[in-house]
């Protein structure tokens, strides 16, 4: 059962034309995901991660439109899915937390009018039931006193309890595949660390397979078992989260682990920032995206784009280092295996 | 300047800024007579200090009034209570008219940089209008100053005739720095300088801080909630909850041996991009949020959500214990 594909993107794109031309946000990204499998999708803003869920979901507004690739859901394709279909399938089978619960919750309605009204429309419950569902899957986040709290507006919860009550909706339906677009960036840390503890025990409680879109690589190496790394508009590495950390293939991923300090670490060591910034994705640069910022940069990155290399196993990256003729490269992150002291 | 405000300070010469029991209220209104019915206490007898060229982080989480201390150190809100030396002078009850001159040596940059630059403004008069109101430079030395300051912060001379909307987020809060720059401050308070910025950008800007403060011998006061940048950046660190100054020393030590049980969750919560050491490192969940700051815990603040709290803990607020080595921590335990 372990290994059963829960969904599957094949090549997607998607642009959003705007009055200046045409917004190349995803430009060809591929990746599967398992039943019960965590998966994270790291990058910078504007590098398409959220366009990519916002695409899965097909949630994309007015002037987004996918103009090529394959979803496949739970063996359906839903990419030209009518959207009276897609409305069953959406909240029921696929639900999604966003990173503001502050204005992704409806200010007018309470709390449990909010995760009735998914509950009462997937699954035809009556009030009753719905609001006693509620309740129990508002305890089952950890609100306490949920049968009082139920009642509450969205202003009398704290942020914390805003983004559970947010978790709470989005589980109410017992979803397959649970997409979460930055759910602790708006929260304190030690808010942060309850969040991520209540998603990894729902993971195993309800076997919900989980994306994971954060720019925070210690949120994704808590929780997910496989890692993206995305930058303008493509996965520019893909593999196990170990390998991801700890045998970084392409320069922008060792340039992300270099940049961020290490708590842990006693040592004082000048942050390498990756110089520049990214790219336009108006007019996105036909070859490597990363190149004006690379170190490693040669002739044919700035020529053609780099085909997917597989370094190991289920590890891929899309750099023409790996190439059998390119120079070899030896880059210290700074995270190790075993730097356990 | 009078001189009647003049505060001999016998310690140390070294001393940038100390502020002792800083207080700031604010009081919530009600009604046509704006009846005062309640008062939220965002610092409350916070006392500290920082050395000349020294960097004081000061974290916390939001709403523990770390944002309040900074602006309030800078006088952008009237303190309530205490006072505040900068350079053994008393600034904190100072009126407007006097504390004038002590504004151009006190700057302070902005956490959003999208909000805090005027949108109608070119950047080079961002940058000049500090110029104009200190009288520092006019004509053809301003300007030269400002592409001087343009270049200092790694921008190019011919970006002064832009606007705001031109530049990216990383750009744009290289343009804040530049501003806070122009009028040669001692003393800046960068309040969450980087958090709006992404991981590759927030390097490069905190870089670029550590090399300003090295050559212009800058005093920082850097508040932030990310721990593992202000363990990068800061000497000293502070630990903020609810109003109150929890625990403070050198950085080192802090992040080594923290004695507050705050300190120590904050610590352990902190999400470490290294999947070997997260799975083996015993992370301290904290039960609940932080209580309002309009009716806090009796006693320790921090009281409803320690593990180890006492009956007195809810009776008898802690006061700051020296631990040795400028380590000092508020809590019964110690």
């Amino acid at each position: 059962m372990r290994s059963e594909r829960l969904l599957e993107v094949k090549n997607l794109r998607t642009s959003f034309f705007t009055h200046v031309g045409e917004v190349r946000a995803i430009r060809g990204v591929s990746f599967y995901l398992d039943k019960g499998e965590a998966i994270g999708i790291v990058g910078e803003s504007g590098s398409g991660k959220s366009v990519t869920s916002m695409s899965v979901m097909k949630l994309l507004q007015y002037p987004g439109r996918i103009v090529g690739g394959e979803i496949t859901f739970n063996g359906k394709d839903i990419t030209n899915m009518p959207e009276k279909e897609m409305q069953s399938i959406r909240g029921n089978e696929i639900a999604m937390i966003f990173q503001d619960p502050m204005t992704s919750l409806n200010p007018v309605y309470t709390i449990g009018n909010q995760i009735m009204e998914a509950i009462r429309r997937h699954q035809g419950l009556s009030k009753r039931k719905a609001r006693e569902k509620a309740i129990e899957i508002l305890k089952l986040v950890g609100i306490p006193s949920p049968e009082k709290r139920v009642d509450n507006y969205p202003h009398e919860f704290s942020g914390g309890m805003r983004q559970r009550a947010m978790i709470a909706m989005a589980l109410s339906c017992e979803p397959n595949l649970l997409i979460a677009d930055e759910p602790t960036t708006a929260l304190d840390v030690t808010i942060q660390a309850q969040i991520l503890e209540l998603m990894k025990n729902l993971k195993e409680k309800i076997n919900t397979s989980i994306i994971l879109i954060t720019h925070d690589l210690g949120v994704v190496a808590d929780v997910c078992s496989r890692i993206l790394v995305m930058y303008g508009g493509l996965i520019m590495e893909e593999g196990k989260t170990e390998e991801i950390f700890y045998n970084p293939k392409h320069p922008y991923t060792m340039g992300l682990l270099k940049s961020i300090p290490r708590l842990d670490l006693g040592e004082n060591k000048r942050l390498v920032p990756i110089e520049g910034s990214p790219p336009d994705l108006l007019k996105p640069p036909k070859a490597c995206p990363f190149a004006t910022r690379c170190p490693y940069t040669m002739k044919v990155c700035e020529e053609m784009m780099p085909p997917y290399f597989e370094a190991e196993k289920n590890h891929r990256s899309q750099c023409w280092l790996l190439h059998e003729d390119a120079p070899k490269i030896q880059v210290d992150t700074g995270v190790k295996r075993g730097s356990i002291s | 300047m009078s001189n009647t405000n003049v505060h001999l300070s016998k310690k140390d010469k070294n001393i940038c800024i100390e502020v002792k029991n800083l207080k700031k209220y604010f009081l919530i209104k009600k009604g046509f007579f704006e009846k005062k019915i309640q008062c939220v206490k965002a610092v409350d007898d916070v006392s500290f200090y920082i050395k000349k060229g020294e960097t004081l982080g000061l974290v916390g989480e939001s709403g523990c009034g770390k944002s309040t201390t900074g602006r309030t150190l800078i006088r952008l809100y009237e303190p309530t209570g205490g006072e505040i030396i900068f350079d053994g002078v008393e600034i904190g009850k100072m009126p407007e008219k006097e504390i004038h001159p002590f504004r151009k040596k006190m700057q302070m940059i902005f956490q959003d940089p999208y909000a805090s630059l005027n949108t109608r403004m070119t950047v080079g008069d961002i940058i000049g209008e500090a110029l104009d109101i200190h009288k520092i430079a006019g004509g053809k030395e301003r300007i030269e100053i400002i592409h001087d300051l343009l270049a200092k912060v790694g921008l190019n001379p011919d970006h002064a005739i832009r606007y705001p909307h031109e530049f990216s987020g990383g750009q744009r809060q290289r343009i804040g720095i530049a501003r806070a720059l122009a009028v040669k401050p001692e003393f800046i308070i960068c309040d969450e300088p980087i958090s709006a910025l992404d991981v590759s950008i927030q390097a490069q800007v905190v870089n670029m801080l550590g090399d300003l403060q090295k050559e212009l011998g800058l005093t920082y006061l850097f508040i932030a909630h990310d721990l593992s940048m202000v363990r990068y950046i800061s000497d000293r660190v502070g630990v903020m909850y609810l109003g109150k100054l929890v625990e403070i020393a050198d950085r080192d030590e802090i992040f080594k041996n923290p004695a507050h049980p705050y300190t120590k969750a904050l610590l352990s919560a902190i999400p470490i991009p290294d999947p070997e050491i997260l799975k083996t490192r015993q992370s301290i969940l904290l039960e609940g949020d932080v209580p309002s700051p309009i009716n806090p815990p009796l006693g320790c603040r921090f009281c409803s959500r320690c593990k180890y709290a006492m009956k007195k803990c809810s009776e008898v607020e802690p006061e700051m214990k020296n631990l040795g080595k400028g380590h000092t921590a508020a809590c019964h335990l110690l």
